[in-house]
């Protein structure tokens, strides 16, 4: 049974580019069997239920969406998306034997930069995670963290030597993150760097990075490695915590301040219920 | 600070070997597994192993994952850093923090006698079994239950210690039940057993073992 | 001539060829190709390279090598890597990169299965796997019982060079290395080579560096 917050959220279950003029496959959802189909090109694509019943569907970023209890609202904006001279990245599902709500907070951390993405995403000794800000902005209900900085060896396929990188964090929707980072090329710009998070089951999910970056010159192939190779160091972490589900009480881990986005968080998942993937009663 | 309870859990009481002494060295940490209950067997600088719960109190991440360094294991993760006693010495995000003495592992009983890395549930007065003129020769893990292995090993027990023999080479053996179905046997040769003996007594383990799991689907469980 | 290398960040295979050069101190170039999810390994001009559609490719001048055995090959002719000299020992070599293939084809699949979501008999491929792991470690507890650590000789070879990455990877797979400590202290003293490089699964040996003292920037 699939708790009632988690149905009527927005889930990613395919990459557009991906489909046929004309197909039909079935995906995964919160534990239950999705069929996606568009009989003719010039139609629009169906998403049914197990039960048969029609599902929402969205076609934005890069990717379908749909929501099987029928959606609280209209899928989140993502409004650099609309901003002309973006490259959009599609970087393909990879498969994690892990709780979805880990992969999103794994996202939202710097901290493990200089051990796990050594020397790319950050480098001993500049270890440090100074204060940030964080919120949950009222009236969208999302999670931000703000002024989060950290020293980067290699910050973007496009980036040349050490800098300090500023970062912003954003949950609009429990398995969506984006963050916006400086943009080595257009310092004015904020580069946007997002997973799209589907879960199959509560210690699984398909996790969809997606970039909306300004960089003309990279070749897309290595745009698309960069980020995979990111996000594959990721994933031998993901899938070897213990326990799977994400504690959402307190007592079981330890955060400390650098772990405030993870905090708000998990107090952000709590307050609404959404418990799918989640571990509410301490072990 | 106690030690982890292991009573509770499949692991028997008293000392459970858990690796050959030369499969840890100094500097490395690995996992293993005794009666279901997941732990971090390492060793620092100073040569002395130690077992610990397998989960960093930060975020649950195996600190078997982790590296050593002096006489710290440190969590893949975030770098956390714990010192032989257990306690947390470093959060790298935070390098001017002393960490709060309530951030610690959970430790298990461990000791190291004849070649051999022990661990137990709880305080044990017993000494681990003496292994005197028995030289260590490898660990290998069955997809089997304790009594198929011990079938197919053909060993009988004499204190603690199974016996039997490969071809002309007296063999050893010490038992780790990591799940009912997966049992590790740790396989010691006398002293005296040349090259010859030793490699003909890790042949004739595989085939041993091969014996003990039966026939399948290439005679193996996934 | 520059030699290039068609490759693809989450390959195994394309990793043992980036591997074997820096080891080796072959300058390489790589060209990234976009495998997944973009299918241009399967792209006209991908297929005209090598008609197979696997990767890594190999180009050096009129050469192409198309298989990564070769690659390895080609890459570490005239040097220790290929082994010490002798009959027993090239064939030993020779033995294991023809073993690497079955790794590919057991614990690679299974890692594609549980990863990339590639269809396959995903019991069959970690039943395989496990056997295959099985074999290196009976190896290599033999190996060490003559004094020697790697799988053909005292020093390491392209034979370790090409079994390596599917074994260190097998964990992507749903296949544990927690049963095979000889397989442990190899992959650890591969991993502490001079001009070795990781690859995103295979972590960097932290344990190398030093721990860094009290930070004394202001």
């Amino acid at each position: 049974m699939i708790p009632d917050a988690a149905r009527h959220e927005w889930y990613p279950v395919a990459m557009l580019s991906e489909l046929a003029p004309s197909f039909a496959q079935d995906t995964v959802l919160l534990g239950e069997r999705l069929r996606i189909s568009r009989d003719a090109p010039d139609l629009p694509i169906r998403i049914t239920g197990p039960d048969g019943a029609r599902c929402a569907v969205a076609t934005r970023y890069g990717h379908l969406w749909t929501s099987p209890g029928g959606p609280k609202a209209g899928l989140f904006e993502i409004p650099e998306a609309a901003q002309p001279g973006r490259r959009f990245v599609d970087c393909g599902a990879v498969r994690v034997r892990c709780s979805p709500l880990r992969a999103v907070e794994n996202f939202l951390d710097v901290a493990h930069f200089p051990f796990v993405h050594t020397d790319i995403l950050g480098a001993e000794p500049h270890t440090e995670v100074e204060r940030y800000d964080v919120q949950v902005r009222e009236e969208s209900d999302e999670v931000w963290a703000t002024k989060v900085r950290f020293f980067q060896p290699m910050a973007a396929r496009s980036a040349e030597g050490g800098i300090v990188t500023d970062y912003a964090y954003r949950v609009p929707t429990p398995t969506v993150a984006l963050l916006y980072k400086t943009c080595p090329p257009r310092p004015e710009e904020r580069d946007v760097i997002a997973i799209f998070v589907q879960p199959l089951a509560e210690d699984l999910c398909d996790v969809w990075p997606w970039m909306a970056l300004f960089d003309d010159t990279t070749p897309q192939a290595d745009l698309v490695q960069f980020q995979q190779m990111i996000f594959l160091q990721d994933r031998s972490i993901l899938e070897n915590q213990i326990p799977r589900l994400l504690p959402l009480d307190p007592g079981l881990e330890t955060p400390t301040r650098a772990d405030l986005t993870s905090v708000a968080y998990r107090r952000w998942l709590k307050k609404r219920g959404y418990t799918y993937g989640a571990q509410t009663v301490p072990a | 600070m106690a030690e982890m309870s292991l009573i509770d859990s499949e692991m028997s009481p008293g000392w459970t070997a858990v690796s050959l002494s030369g499969d840890l060295p100094a500097l490395t940490v690995m996992p293993v597994t005794v009666g279901g209950v997941d732990l971090a067997l390492w060793r620092g600088g100073s040569g002395v192993a130690r077992a610990w719960q397998d989960r960093c109190p930060h975020r649950g991440m195996r600190l078997s994952h982790g590296f050593v360094r002096g006489d710290r294991l440190t969590c893949i993760y975030h770098g956390w850093s714990y010192g032989a006693e257990g306690a947390c010495l470093r959060i790298p995000a935070h390098p001017d923090l002393e960490p709060p003495a309530t951030i610690r592992t959970i430790p298990v009983a461990c000791r190291e006698a004849g070649g051999i890395v022990w661990v137990a549930s709880g305080a044990t007065a017993d000494l681990p079994p003496d292994l005197t003129g028995w030289a260590p020769l490898r660990s290998l893990t069955f997809a089997a239950d304790r009594a198929s292995v011990i079938a197919a090993l053909g060993a009988r027990d004499e204190a603690g210690i199974l016996h039997t023999a490969a071809g002309g080479t007296d063999l050893a053996v010490l038992l780790q039940a990591r799940a009912a179905d997966e049992i590790t046997a740790h396989v010691l040769v006398p002293e005296t057993a040349g090259l010859a003996a030793r490699i003909g007594a890790v042949r004739w383990l595989e085939t041993a073992r091969r014996r003990a799991e039966g026939p399948g689907p290439r005679g193996i469980a996934a | 001539m520059t030699v290039l290398l068609y490759d693809h960040v989450l390959s195994p295979n394309c990793y043992k060829a980036r591997l074997m050069a820096r080891l080796a101190g072959v300058p390489l170039e790589t060209v990234a190709v976009n495998a997944y999810p973009g299918r241009e390994h399967l792209s006209e001009e991908s297929l005209a390279r090598n008609p197979a559609g696997t990767l890594p490719v190999l180009v050096d001048g009129d050469l192409i090598l198309t298989e990564t055995q070769a690659i390895l090959v080609y890459l570490a002719q005239g040097s220790r890597w290929m082994g010490a000299a002798g009959p027993a020992t090239a064939a030993t070599v020779q033995g294991w990169l023809a073993f690497s293939a079955r790794l590919t084809s057991s614990l690679g699949v299974a890692r594609a299965h549980d990863m990339l979501r590639k269809p396959a008999d995903i019991a069959a491929a970690r039943s395989e796997g496990t056997l295959c792991l099985r074999e290196i470690e009976a190896r290599l507890v033999e190996q060490r019982l003559r004094g020697q650590g790697f799988l053909a000789g005292a020093d390491p070879t392209i034979a370790d060079v090409a079994c390596f990455p599917h074994v260190a990877l097998a964990p992507d797979g749903g296949v544990t290395l927690d049963p095979y400590p000889a397989i442990r202290l190899w992959m650890r003293a591969i991993r502490g080579l001079d001009g070795f490089i990781e690859m995103p699964g295979i972590h960097r040996r932290h344990d190398l560096t030093p721990e860094p003292q009290p930070a004394v920037t202001a």
